[in-house]
């Protein structure tokens, strides 16, 4: 299976993509995540202004057959989340790393971000997994 | 995953794309490329599905109908032959050992179709009640290879392969005959709620069969969809709305218990106990109220107290909403009671609505 891995974004060990902004990131699951779960019919969001450590539980993504989880990938405070996804749940399968976005967190340690793994990293990750 | 047993269609599944999965100890294809839109083909044309998993025993001799009538709770007076039935074999206690079909092929011979994850089970259970009588089973389950072929074209794509008038083929009738030149056993039986057949062969006919089948337009289906089809039809599924800790009478298969005046069978006390005295638990249809998903051992509430869990459950690709079946105390369970069922922290409003959700056959 082909997945796509874009480069200019930071990856996580449980499937998350992050895109470093100034002050914040942007944060959806990966298309392996996506392929992985198949469709998507229900997201949980979080509620603006909430906070997170890194490596809790902030949102469920339920497709028919499973549900997966979105691991904060950064300690920080929900200052947005995708609203679209509400109604059309699957924008995560058509579109992981653009329209099926899912946080944006307002990250409160920067020294996190040195720990996110590289496109090349993940990609290498998810072909041993596949093994 | 290395010591799962393959369907001959593993190669196929492979080539499609599919995504496996360990099914009571097979390599099954869970799904190709979405459970949504194999779904929805066998909702609006056709699809096709890989059943081999699925155990198939041949029992023969003269008192398989008496030897029938004593482990099955639905009555074989109803049969004749080519006719097929569904029902369940139960213990004692009337718990269910497995559901299932069964064909009449003549008075002393019966094609059977068990659960995957039961086949030695039910091969033991059915031995073990012999004793004296005249009868023989086999397990050709490994020999043969099933394909369930659903949904309102499949007797339009079908007709022009198969060497019958389908039109003359009823409802859990079945017959033997030849698709392209290859010998079949056909039955218009199925568990997605839509018309259409399920067809058994030895497996020496597995490619021809599926690439004859392929080719009418049909498109594959996992195990995906035959849960979310199953579900939005209220069919059983065993270890979920029947199992060794749930009675037929429980799930709501009182029709399927039977009186059979004058024969006793393994159950039967308990069964038609419960079947004029009614249960403490009742199988009931919910929909959810508030937005989520609903899935198998969630709990549900009544007054902070819990009254039952989930069955089954989860997104009905058809109807676009959350459906589920659920076992709760029977005196909640009139339809329009609302309760509320637990998904992870949170207390979601759900309502008891009648079933089936969907069927079109």
């Amino acid at each position: 299976m082909e997945y796509k891995f874009p480069n200019d974004l930071k990856y996580t060990l449980t499937h998350e993509w992050i895109r470093i902004e100034d002050s914040f990131a942007i944060v959806g699951i990966t298309d392996f995540a996506q392929h992985q779960l198949g469709d998507i019919v229900f997201v949980e969001l979080p509620e603006v202004g909430m906070a997170f450590e890194r490596g809790s539980n902030a949102a469920e993504l339920e497709s028919v057959k499973a549900v997966g989880d979105l691991i904060m990938p950064l300690s920080g405070e929900i200052i947005d989340v995708n609203k679209n996804l509400t109604d059309k749940p699957e924008l995560v399968n058509l579109s992981p790393f653009i329209d099926g976005w899912v946080l944006k967190i307002e990250y409160s340690h920067a020294n996190e971000i040195d720990e996110l793994l590289s496109a090349e990293k993940y990609k290498q990750f998810v072909q041993n997994e596949e093994k | 995953m290395n010591n799962l047993k393959k369907t001959a269609f593993y190669e196929t599944h492979l080539k499609l794309g599919a995504r496996m999965v360990n099914f009571a100890g097979w390599y099954m294809p869970v799904q190709y490329e979405s459970i949504i839109k194999e779904h929805l083909a066998v909702r609006s044309y056709a699809g096709i599905f890989d059943i081999s998993h699925m155990g198939e025993f041949i029992l023969e001799g003269k008192d398989v109908i008496k030897f029938l009538q004593y482990v099955m709770i639905n009555d074989l007076n109803l049969l004749e032959p080519s006719k097929g039935q569904y029902s369940c074999m139960c213990y004692e206690n009337g718990a269910v050992v497995d559901d299932l079909v069964y064909y009449e092929e003549t008075s002393e011979h019966f094609r059977m179709i068990v659960n995957a994850s039961n086949i030695e089970k039910d091969y033991q259970w059915l031995i073990s009640h012999i004793g004296e009588l005249d009868i023989k089973i086999t397990n050709l389950s490994l020999k043969r290879s099933r394909l369930a072929f659903q949904g309102p074209k499949a007797d339009e794509y079908l007709q022009p392969l198969i060497d019958i008038d389908l039109s003359k083929l009823k409802r859990f009738y079945s017959t033997h005959c030849s698709i392209k030149d290859s010998p079949v056993f056909i039955a218009r039986t199925g568990y997605t709620g839509e018309r259409g057949f399920e067809i058994s062969f030895k497996n020496e006919f597995a490619d021809i069969i599926w690439n004859e089948l392929l080719n009418t337009g049909a498109k594959p289906a996992g195990l995906g969809a035959r849960d979310s089809l199953r579900l939005e039809a209220c069919y059983a599924l065993y270890g979920h709305e029947i199992s060794d800790t749930i009675t037929p009478i429980e799930a709501g298969f009182s029709w399927l218990v039977k009186p059979k005046k004058g024969i006793d069978y393994i159950g039967k006390d308990v069964l038609i106990k419960q079947k004029t005295e009614g249960t403490k638990r009742t199988l009931v249809g919910l929909n959810l109220i508030d937005r989520g998903i609903i899935r198998e051992k969630y709990k549900i509430y009544k007054n902070n107290n819990q009254i039952g869990f989930v069955t089954s459950g989860g997104y009905s690709p058809t109807l676009k909403k959350t459906i589920g079946l659920a076992l709760i105390e029977t005196q909640y369970s009139q339809i329009g009671t609302k309760l509320k069922i637990k998904i992870r922290d949170k207390l979601l409003k759900g309502e008891i609505v009648s079933t089936p959700f969907y069927r079109n056959v």
